[in-house]
């Protein structure tokens, strides 16, 4: 093959790129030192005192660090296995529909709270399940009792998680509708002159048709292990749900910026960026290792 | 025979078709929500009266909204930096990710590289030093700190994408362009970047909607309000304030000046570009997205 | 070669890029700053104006809804700075504006880059930090000297408590704000039309306060027949519980009256039996206190929402709630809403509940709560100082009409600890014409004394003694209804009642605090949020007084021992 000589072709390529990520992602990066000095802000980086694993020892006699490390991972396994199973399952709801035109629509419709920031959404949630909101209302028509949805902090993950899919699965409908937009009609023709019914199509046809697509998305989204969306539990949360409610980004948000620990703060975020980095690493060597794909 | 089959499938589509569209007009309800609230009376929305219909119909909130310079200013700020973090993305994205997308025999650095961007994608010094690098570059109040902040956190998941479907174009194609002594350039820009326009137009998406919805960074390198994207602007009115930091005079003049419809009209405004955007794009990613794994 | 080309293009866009963006004016402070000869040898004068122009940049708080400024005047360029500038020849610039809501995020942002103004307004923990960083100019011989009288006899009013909170290692590191009393009592409001509906008088004890809420809630006082009113509210995601002695002052809807009234003092710090300091929230009465609100909450007499509303005055306005505790400026709260929507609202205001023996203990706050502090290399600290004595002696000249007085750079509130009740004082005499309004115009340190006895006629109708809503002209001049109700009704009970209040021994961090305090402080709202609402047993109580004082509790107590000696 004539490809002698593109490695320096490859470099170029990359120089623009490099040149960027090492200006605004890199270079920033020498404030991971904070977590291992006594930060004076008068000093700064470079003249405060070092203290070595003091900020580390002390975050792990904290509750809290081991909490909120709990909540993110219980947050974001909720999220990734509800947004790989929800959005097949519309997704399969919405194949069977025969009608085009309707199908078009629905498919149109319900990506549109993905497009919308938390910001937005956030308000408009907290009202629609206010205690006198019109969930509550509903309920009520049922003879049930009113619940105070975003104070309990036994409902407060399930909600975030609950939200999250909402409004995500519309947009995660349709890379599974291409996949099966992918399958060869042939596959169900030869199906129904064996007799097979719908439900039937479904499990022998369908599933297998989009089973590398499904698998996929969820090595990739294992990336996401320790991101349990900050925009959205910033936007959702209050003290009475910090017990289950709050996750690594929005407690190391608080505890850097507003309430002046920024060791504590940096020392979390890179316990955070550590525990991220194991766990891509071992979603890539095991989809590797099942799939014989390499992610990236 | 045949007919009770038809009608059973009948049947099954009613079914499907009442959960489809109950699924869909959730998500319609947001929009909706904000519509209401922005066309009713200001005393009725203070007091939380409003849910599905405006109480005491009027414009009053679009009108004031057009005396709003900054509302203005900071929508065309947004779209700013939309067009150029969307365009930078579009062209860094494909320069870096056809060589990442070589084996490591084609392209021997291409695994150390690629777990560079990983860790970059991972690990960060936290807000104050990022501040801290951004002001040493200038860039304060600066439209680029959005675009190059906020883009470098986003690329490489976009980088990522791209990768897995380059690799799954033909190989023939590429072969076959060597043999006719094609360089890496040409082989790039004539043959990927055509057959990729679905994942770059996926790619684009994402980053129109994260440039978009994005607000933590305008607040933190914006030194004033003049300099807000328009999520930013949004959120500074949206959020409640901590009373017993303030005055009483200074309650008193906030609580003059709240304004949930005016809020709610800004907001309903600052949904639609994003909303706009999808059709155009839509016939592309459907394909972009799957990764090119349709076709196994 | 084709694809050369287009290589260099791509890099050459990118520099571009990047070369645009590095070229972009950057807003630093420092070089705007023109070298000045030192001041010193100028005889010290508050109000000099200087012979060269001098800048400050600052942080400033700017209000994104206000809509005030007309003509073209901007946050930067209005009758604030104009005056500042041709009084003191001092040309003001923005190192950055935010919204309230973010203002602390920029302070923090500042402090923690070590990127500071010139001068800003910081609450007591950023001040503290900035000494312990060393940031900030010494403002000692700056108090003394350029001071103005007005200024320091209101500071002086205090009783030296706003100098304390400055003072670090014996110098004056801020120069404080001064804030009415009144701010730091929390009365109990009720819908009075809905306790005369119902037969009821206004509850002394805690117990009588129980019932006057469970009759609000099952007898349907707002007579709509539907089960929809709260009896007491509760705090939204923006206020607390009870206010604490770092934040001390003006929490809405929170349950401090309660704990008063039951000689619990969660948040403060007290002398205990045996004379040494000990944290209120860990003594046996708070967890009685608490003991009573979850019954109180269990039994469905506080609103269900509590902790989680937004904003817990939009049922007082809906006219859903019947009684809440707040400071005695409510009426430019949700108050003015709620009557709006509802001309029969009638909120009165009390200093109730009592306690066992029949007195009113509410707990006080300190009357600091906002401090200027200079960046330590600004070569005219005196400057701020002297905007300060610019802005108290001609506040009366500014009209609020074409720009908010929140527009005055390092604007800070002065106003003698006593102004509210000197008001109602004064309102009473005139309404009651044993006083003419011309006998109060004499008092320049009680800045809307004139005005407020000028105008009490616009807005109370006959009979003058009966300050029940009717009463009212709330259509006239809205603006001065809101400052009268506030005199003649939220602080009412502050004059009429003998107040036998409870201070926190100190207002300020000590040292292990700036680590621990956010982390405690966040163990003991959790817990006590989740008592009274009962998702916790009551017991839960007695682990968090354990964790607290393992967690630096302890350690703190010892320190505050060693302030207060």
């Amino acid at each position: 093959m004539k490809t002698k000589g593109f490695a320096k072709h490859y470099y170029l390529m990359l120089v623009p790129g490099f040149v960027w990520l090492i200006l605004f992602s890199i270079v920033p990066m020498f404030g991971i030192v904070i977590a291992f000095q006594s930060y004076n802000p008068g000093q700064g980086v470079f003249g405060s005192e070092f203290v070595g694993l003091e900020t580390f020892k002390y975050m792990f006699t904290l509750n809290d660090t081991m909490n909120v490390f709990y909540n993110t991972i219980f947050i974001a396994i909720m999220k990734i296995i509800g947004n790989l199973i929800v959005p097949l399952v519309f997704a399969l709801m919405l194949n069977e529909l025969r009608y085009i035109g309707l199908k078009r629509s629905i498919q149109t419709i319900v990506y549109l709270p993905h497009f919308l920031s938390w910001v937005i959404l956030g308000g408009v949630l907290l009202d629609i399940f206010a205690y006198q909101g019109p969930i509550n209302q509903l309920l009520g028509m049922f003879g049930m009792e009113p619940v105070l949805f975003f104070g309990r902090a036994d409902l407060f993950p399930f909600l975030v998680v609950g939200s999250d899919i909402w409004k995500e699965f519309g947009f995660n409908t349709i890379i599974y509708l291409a996949a099966l937009t992918g399958i060869n009609p042939a596959l169900y023709e030869a199906a129904g002159i064996d007799g097979a019914n719908r439900l039937k199509m479904l499990w022998h046809v369908t599933l297998p048709g989009i089973r590398t697509t499904a698998v996929l998305l969820a090595v990739l989204s294992l990336g996401n292990v320790l991101n349990a969306g900050f925009d959205q539990i910033f936007n959702l949360y209050n003290p009475l749900v910090y017990s289950t409610g709050d996750i690594i980004d929005t407690w190391v948000y608080r505890a850097g910026l507003l309430n002046l620990q920024y060791e504590l703060a940096t020392a979390v975020g890179l316990l955070k960026s550590v525990v991220g980095f194991i766990l891509i690493s071992l979603s890539y060597y095991l989809a590797y290792k099942f799939t014989n794909y390499r992610i990236f | 025979m045949l007919r009770s089959k038809s009608l059973s499938s009948r049947m099954a589509d009613i079914v499907l078709i009442t959960i489809l569209a109950l699924v869909a007009l959730t998500c319609i309800l947001p929009l909706w929500y904000t519509l209401s609230l922005s066309l009713s009376s200001k005393t009725a929305a203070a007091a939380g009266a409003v849910a599905l219909w405006p109480v005491d119909f009027n414009f009053d909130s679009y009108k004031q909204l057009l005396q709003d310079s900054q509302f203005f200013k900071s929508f065309w700020i947004s779209i700013q930096r939309v067009v150029l973090g969307a365009g930078l993305n579009f062209i860094i994205v494909p320069l870096m990710a056809y060589p990442l997308s070589k084996t490591v025999k084609d392209f021997k650095g291409r695994n150390v590289l690629m777990w560079t961007l990983i860790f970059t994608m991972l690990f960060n010094g936290g807000l104050i030093p990022l501040y801290l690098t951004i002001k040493g570059y200038g860039l304060m109040n600066s439209i680029w700190a959005l675009v190059l902040v906020g883009g470098a956190q986003t690329i490489v998941f976009n980088i990522i994408l791209t990768i897995n479907f380059f690799r799954n174009l033909p190989k023939s194609l590429e072969e076959a362009a060597l043999v006719d002594g094609a360089g890496p350039w040409y082989i790039l820009f004539k043959l990927y970047i055509p057959l990729s326009i679905p994942v770059l137009a996926t790619v684009s998406l994402f980053s129109i909607v994260y440039h978009w919805n994005e607000f933590l960074y305008g607040l933190i390198f914006m030194t004033r309000e003049e300099f807000y994207p328009l999520q930013t602007y949004i959120q500074q009115l949206v959020v409640s304030v901590d009373p017993s930091t303030m005055t009483e005079d200074q309650y008193k003049r906030m609580s003059e000046l709240s304004n949930r419809t005016l809020d709610a009209a800004k907001i309903f405004i600052a949904m639609i570009p994003v909303l706009l955007v999808y059709p155009f794009l839509q016939k592309y990613f459907i394909h972009g997205i799957t990764l090119g794994s349709v076709k196994e | 070669m084709d694809s050369k080309k287009k290589l260099w293009s791509i890099l050459a866009i990118i520099f571009f890029f990047v070369l645009a963006a590095c070229s972009n004016e950057e807003t630093t402070v420092e070089e705007d700053a023109e070298e000045n000869p030192p001041t010193a040898s100028e005889p010290a004068d508050p109000f000099g104006k200087y012979d060269e122009t001098i800048t400050i940049a600052i942080g400033q708080e700017v209000d994104p809804s206000d809509t005030s400024l007309q003509d073209g005047d901007t946050p930067l360029d209005n009758q604030y700075t104009r005056h500042v500038k041709e009084n003191l020849n001092i040309e003001v610039e923005h190192a950055f504006t935010a919204s309230p809501s973010n203002y602390d995020q920029k302070v923090s942002l500042a402090i923690a880059s070590n990127d500071l103004p010139d001068a800003m307004v910081v609450g007591p923990v950023e001040l503290r930090q900035m000494v312990e960083a060393d940031q900030i100019a010494d403002l000692t011989e700056i108090y003394e000297n350029y001071a103005s009288p007005a200024i320091k006899e209101i500071i002086d009013s205090s009783g030296g408590v706003a100098l304390d909170n400055v003072t670090f290692d014996g110098k004056i590191m801020a120069i404080p704000n001064s804030q009415a009393g009144a701010d730091g009592v929390h009365n109990l409001w009720i819908r009075k039309d809905w306790l005369d509906k119902l037969g009821l008088e206004p509850p002394q004890t805690v117990e009588e306060l129980k019932e006057v809420a469970r009759a609000f809630v099952e007898e349907d006082p707002d007579g709509n027949g539907e089960d929809d009113t709260i009896g007491l509210a509760g705090p939204d995601t923006s206020n607390k519980l009870y206010a604490n002695f770092i934040e001390s002052t003006n929490n809405l809807y929170g349950f401090d009256g309660i704990f008063s009234a039951l000689h619990s003092y969660p948040g403060y710090w007290l002398e205990g039996e045996d004379g040494n300091p000990v944290y209120g929230s860990i003594l046996p009465e708070t967890k009685e206190a608490l003991s009573v609100l979850r019954d109180m909450y269990s039994e469905g007499l506080i609103d269900a929402e509590m902790g989680v509303r937004e904003d817990s005055g939009e049922s007082i306005i809906s006219g859903n709630t019947g009684m809440f505790f707040g400071p005695f400026w409510m009426p430019y709260g949700p108050l003015t809403d709620a009557v709006k929507n509802n001309p029969d609202a009638n909120w009165q205001s009390y200093a109730l509940p009592l306690d066992a023996n029949g007195e009113y203990t509410p707990h006080l706050s300190t009357t600091t709560t906002q401090f200027v502090v200079v960046r330590k290399d600004y070569e005219h600290p005196e400057a701020a100082m002297k905007i300060l004595n610019n802005l108290l002696a001609n506040e009366s000249e500014f009209d609020p009409s074409i720009g908010g007085p929140g527009y005055y750079p390092l604007r800070l509130v002065y106003a003698p600890a006593d102004e509210m009740e000197v008001t109602t004082v004064a309102l009473r005499e005139v309404l009651a014409g044993t006083k003419q309004p011309e006998d109060f115009y004499d008092m320049p340190a009680y800045k809307l004394l004139k005005s407020d006895v000028d105008t009490i006629f616009d807005v109370k109708l006959e009979p003058y003694d009966n300050m029940d809503i009717q009463y009212w002209d709330i259509e006239n001049h809205l603006g001065q209804w809101t400052r009268a109700y506030s005199a003649l009704v939220g602080t009412a009970p502050l004059v009429d009642t003998e107040i036998k209040g409870v201070k926190s021994l100190i207002y300020s961090q000590t040292k292990t605090m700036e680590d621990r305090w956010v982390n405690l402080k966040k163990l003991e709202d959790e817990t006590f949020l989740k008592i009274i609402m009962g998702t916790e047993p009551l017991d839960a109580f007695d682990q968090f007084v354990e964790d607290w004082k393992q967690q630096g509790g302890d350690t703190i107590t010892e320190e505050v021992a060693e302030a207060v000696n």
